[in-house]
Order: C-alpha cells, then structure tokens, then sequence
C-alpha cells in the first residue's frame, strides 16, 4: 500500500463524496481544510499517479440515462475461463467482471440500452462460447449504494 | 429526455476531470460551452439524479481494504426489508440489492462486503448473519479481477 498521511486521508474522504461543483474546486477545498490551492493540486496529482484515485469523475444512475444494467453469472469451465472473459469483455456494457470461487464462476455486470440487447447478447455470447449456463439477475431493489470509502 | 448538451457534459465525465486550477473550465472548452453553462448543467445533472455521485473513485485495494467478497443470501421474502436494511446498515457494505432467484440458483439478496483481509471480511459476514438470522448464504470472494471499467454512455450514440 503506498503511503499517504492523515492530510492526504482527509483530502480523499472530502473529495469522494462532497467534490466542489465550482469553478476553482481546488481552491475550495483548500479553504476548508486550511491548505494552499496548489498543495491540494499537488497532492491529489501524487494520490493519481499512485493509482490510489482512480479516477475523479461522475458515477450515473443508469436508468436515468435511459440505460439498464444487471449482473450476470457464468459458469465456464475452469480451463477456458480466460477465453470466455475474452468473448464477455468485448462489450462495451460489461464493466466489471469477477472471477470468483463458485461453480457460477464468471460475475459481470452489464449495462444496455434495454433487456431485450442484454439477452440477445447472453445467448450471443452462449453460442459463441458453448457456455450455456448464464444466470441474468437484474437488481429488483436497492438498498445500498455507497462507493464512499472511510479512509 | 436528456438534452444532447446534457449528454455531451455527461459523456465528458466519465472519465477523469483534470487536476488543475480550472478543471471544468477545460471541460467545457472542449465541448464548446462557456464555463458557467457546464458547471449549471453539471449541477442540474446532480440535483435530479442522473448523476449519483461526482468526485473521486479510490481504488479500495491500494488504500488498505484488501479483501472484497460479493455475499449471495437466501432470504425469506416476507422479511427482505427487514434484512435488506439490516443488511445495509453494515458500514463494509458498499451495495446491496434485491435480486429474482433463477433456476438452481435461489439467492436473492446481495452485499458488497469490504474489509482489510479475508479473514475480517469473514468475521462481518458472520455478524451480518447473526444479526439478520440468515443461516443460508454464500460469501463469493474474487480470486482475480477480469475486467473493471466505467460504462461509457453515449458512446455510441447517433440520436442526439
């Protein structure tokens, strides 16, 4: 893990959740936790280059965007688990993607303009890759979403 | 529904804002709109929801929470509220949702479960079903990571 001090926590607990919308973001944050604009610059360029922010972005609501998304699980034979991920991957609506130790071993999500293209590209990706058993388990309920990370 | 600006500033960012003085200000150059109509729109954008939540993703791996296990839980349906928000009320869960079963797979409640190490994910797990007297579950630990991206909308879009 590389290093970051309690400045740096401080800065990535503020900026992950309560990111000025402003003109000069940085300075405001500055202001608040009593650093120059150009320390605030400086260290969060260290905390990007270190891979620790990955990005500093928007997250959307799908459905809001006219999209919907879902998790699908897989299960791939052990020894073409990478060829499988291969064919999955290629769309641009799988995002993230988990082997995991299960006998459904490949999870991904996946976001679409609308079921009916997430099902038609399942049962492409099924006659492609001879992996039949693909469960889709759209989310019916949210009880939590909170990517904010306590530092 | 979304005006073709909005779907311009919102395929802007998806990926990173610089880390300059005036970040939305290059933003805006490069669409070709003054600074004070994308920081609105951007505000807009929140206010009703199409954007969840704008500022920094951290990559939870290099900041100390190693182990992350996706939890599957078979829980009766007549107490999925219940357990729902027990469930979220966990701070080391980051997700959870109500799923339909399928076929031989008959969990429907799923969590997100961070932690330093295995071992203490584990140990939530375990309060979490204590708590919520959900004796059937399955913790789903990601032994590699496939692929992890962020949906680029609009991408492809020729309606705007």
């Amino acid at each position: 893990m590389p290093q970051i001090d309690d400045t740096d926590r401080i800065i990535l607990n503020r900026i992950q959740s309560d990111f000025p919308i402003a003109s000069r973001p940085y300075e405001i944050i500055a202001d608040d936790i009593g650093l120059t604009e150009n320390e605030v610059i400086k260290r969060l360029a260290k905390l990007k280059k270190s891979g620790i922010i990955r990005k500093i972005g928007g997250s959307f609501v799908p459905e809001k965007l006219g999209y919907i998304s879902t998790l699908c699980a897989a299960k791939a034979p052990e020894h073409c688990i990478d060829e499988f991920a291969a064919v999955v991957n290629r769309y641009t609506g799988v995002t993230h993607n988990y082997l995991r130790d299960n006998s459904f071993n490949v999870w991904f999500t996946f976001i679409a303009r609308s079921m009916a293209e997430i099902e038609a590209n399942l049962k492409k990706i099924s006659e492609e890759t001879g992996v039949t058993n693909i469960l889709n388990l759209p989310a019916t309920r949210i009880f939590k979403i909170n990517a904010h990370f306590n530092l | 529904m979304l005006t073709t600006l909005e779907k311009k500033i919102i395929a802007s960012i998806q990926t990173d804002i610089p880390i300059t003085e005036r970040p939305f200000l290059e933003m805006a150059e490069k669409i070709g709109v003054s600074e004070e109509k994308y920081l609105e729109i951007l505000e807009n954008l929140c206010a009703k929801g199409a954007i969840r939540r704008f500022g920094a993703t951290i990559r939870h791996q290099k900041s100390g929470f190693n182990a992350n296990a996706m939890v599957a839980w078979q829980v009766e349906e007549d107490r999925i509220d219940t357990v729902g928000q027990i469930m979220a009320s966990f701070e080391a869960v980051s997700h959870c949702y109500r799923r339909d079963p399928k076929g031989d797979w008959p969990y429907n409640l799923y969590t997100m479960v961070h932690a330093k190490d295995k071992a203490s994910c584990l140990e939530t797990v375990r309060k979490m079903a204590g708590k919520a007297h959900i004796t059937a579950y399955k913790p789903l630990f990601s032994r590699r990571e496939l692929k992890k991206t962020s949906m680029e909308y609009f991408f492809t879009d020729n309606e705007s």
